[in-house]
């Protein structure tokens, strides 16, 4: 599927050699599927996917990618040989052929003139860089979250998108939970009243703390560049010696790489603040944090310029499962998390919902079935790049607060801070050469 | 209820490894909680490992006045830690900072030169717009792309 062009489809050059006949006779033989017969989805009505730096999570996704009759994936790229086998055999496995391209290099992807989308997947560092470079390369994107290191990537991933009107989904997939959708739709029909606090978890700080750290770990021998080239998996990170942890995962809780536990769950559940919110399309303007010192717990208390609040804290929700989100209105609440469950006020008892089996895995599954629907019909999916980049700046900024450890106020029209040259100087990170904006 | 994480990825919150401490000036966060004046001490101290001017350069980047541009500055031409003194300069909210940026284009080539490149266009420094006119025409395709993009921040198309 040629997206965004007036390229003529495979079908519609088939359908136009039939009507040529003789003029163009050929030997052909076509397969039912590929007229979409059968069920299944002709080639010229697929998505056609690629994928960067897919690891546990991103596999995980991919699971959703490749349940979808109408998506084809056709590349993986990553700079560790065996993350590359892993997926091609992954994808090799469904498809019951050997097609899955395999790169190391990013460029050999986005060469690929017959890849519609690319799911991006690699560690957080270079999640709003490959991002926008594939929108530069004509790609729409599915990305990892968190979805940018600093307040400008998040600026630069949403200006870039909208510029060139590439689909973007963060993957923040709870927007497309039911358990979630339904506390949405519980303060939009006014049944909570007007709303007044919004409560996003932050990472507990027992495991995610809240602030990261500044050291190297020890150098070890860096392997062969086609068995992990080290230097493209630091991206545009500052340098720092291999170590075989940072490889193996334990990349997470680094400064250099990660934004700590305000980022890691803020990414979903701030964002899930800001959609039932109605705050897509700004941030808080005061951030006063709580609690430094130690890693749990801690609190930023926030405040929207329309008087609404924002808890951002890694404590004291119901216990409903990972990453809680809490809506109160002036008439009732309503919390829920990856347990699927809804748990509301006392006066509202009729609105409970139970989940159904499979919720956490269907999230996905239905986020993902939502940017391939938006691909095809260029509208913007649930987790667009505007709204990912509000409630990362939302997450930065708090992170930044806590991090100098006192109360900032904010412009979120200008994405500056107000009266804190200190502050303003965290909103973005030089990043290591070639790399860029 | 406990907590039920559904979802769990591998994570650092404490290294399984031991971190580096340097020798002489000790663990990441010592040496970033050192005042301005000692962090350009250890730039200008030719004994200090590349870990203790790294951590030095980062924690500039918030607290840096114009007393550290020079020490920033004499790292651009460093392979190793070109990236760590422009990670200092490129918030640093002092001309001098523009001025030692403009500076390094004529002392470095390759990679680092396309760093200063990004770094000016991410100050937007409309004194370098000359010099990143005549880069445009670098034989090096990476200088020349650079300088196009630092152009383009510089002024941007009306």
């Amino acid at each position: 599927m040629a997206v965004g062009s007036k390229r003529i489809s495979r079908r519609e050059a088939l359908k136009t050699a039939a009507r040529c006949g003789p003029a163009v006779a050929f030997p052909m033989v076509v397969p039912a599927s590929a007229l979409g017969r059968g069920g299944a989805t002709p080639p010229s009505d697929r998505v056609t996917v690629g994928g960067l730096g897919i690891g546990n999570r991103g596999a995980y996704v991919l699971q959703s990618f490749l349940a979808q009759n109408d998506v084809q994936f056709l590349a993986v790229c990553d700079v560790r040989d065996e993350r590359r086998e892993a997926i091609k055999s992954m994808v090799d496995q469904k498809y019951g052929n050997r097609d899955c391209a395999v790169y190391s290099d990013q460029y050999e992807i986005w060469a690929r003139k017959d890849i519609d989308a690319l799911l991006i997947a690699t560690g957080d560092r270079w999640h709003a860089p490959l991002a926008i470079m594939s929108a530069r390369a004509g790609k729409d994107v599915y990305c990892e979250k968190p979805c940018s290191m600093t307040i400008e990537q998040s600026r630069a991933l949403a200006d870039t998108f909208l510029r060139l009107g590439r689909i973007y989904q963060a993957g923040t997939q709870r927007r497309d939970g039911h358990n979630c959708i339904k506390v949405y739709e519980l303060l939009k029909s006014g049944k909570l009243g007007k709303l007044q606090t919004l409560h996003a978890e932050a990472g507990p700080g027992d495991r995610w703390p809240p602030l990261t750290r500044h050291d190297w770990l020890p150098a070890e021998p860096e392997p062969p560049k086609q068995v992990c080239d080290w230097d493209r998996w630091l991206g545009p990170s500052p340098w720092r010696p291999y170590n075989s942890e940072y490889v193996k995962g334990r990349w997470r809780g680094y400064f250099d790489f990660h934004g700590g536990g305000i980022l890691e769950w803020g990414s979903h559940t701030v964002d899930l603040c800001q959609w039932a919110g109605g705050l897509d399309d700004t941030s808080p303007v005061e951030y006063e944090p709580e609690g430094m010192g130690s890693d749990t717990p801690y609190t930023i208390r926030c405040r929207y310029a329309n008087g609404v609040k924002l808890v951002i804290r890694d404590k004291g929700f119901l216990g409903l499962g990972s990453c809680h989100f809490r809506v109160e209105g002036d008439a009732g609440w309503a919390e829920t998390a990856d347990g699927g469950k809804v748990v509301v006020s006392e006066n509202l008892r009729g609105e409970r919902f139970e989940p159904a089996p499979d919720t956490f895995k269907n999230t996905t599954t239905n986020h993902v079935r939502n940017f391939i629907d938006c691909v095809k019909s260029r509208k913007q999916p649930s987790s667009n790049a505007l709204a990912a980049c509000q409630a990362h700046i939302t997450c930065h900024a708090a992170y930044i607060a806590f991090q100098l450890g006192r109360k900032l106020r904010f412009d979120p029209a200008t994405d500056t801070f107000i009266g804190d040259d200190e502050a303003n100087r965290m909103r973005s990170r030089a990043m290591r050469e070639p790399w860029r904006l | 209820m406990s907590r039920t994480i559904l979802f769990p990825t591998a994570f650092a919150a404490a290294p399984a490894v031991k971190p580096m401490v340097d020798e002489k000036y000790g663990s990441a966060a010592q040496i970033m909680a050192l005042p301005p004046a000692k962090l350009v001490a250890i730039l200008k101290d030719p004994s200090a490992s590349a870990y203790a001017k790294a951590k030095a350069c980062q924690k500039l980047a918030v607290t840096g006045d114009k007393s550290a541009v020079p020490a920033l500055a004499a790292l651009l031409t460093d392979p190793q830690l070109s990236h760590y003194a422009r990670f200092g300069l490129e918030p640093n909210p002092d001309p001098s900072a523009d001025e030692a940026l403009r500076a390094a284009l004529s002392k470095v080539k390759g990679p680092l030169l396309v760093g200063v490149i990004n770094s000016i266009g991410h100050r937007k420094d409309p004194k370098a717009f000359s010099a990143l006119e005549k880069l445009l025409h670098d034989p090096d395709p990476n200088v020349s792309q650079a300088a196009a993009a630092a152009l383009a921040r510089i002024r941007p198309a009306l």
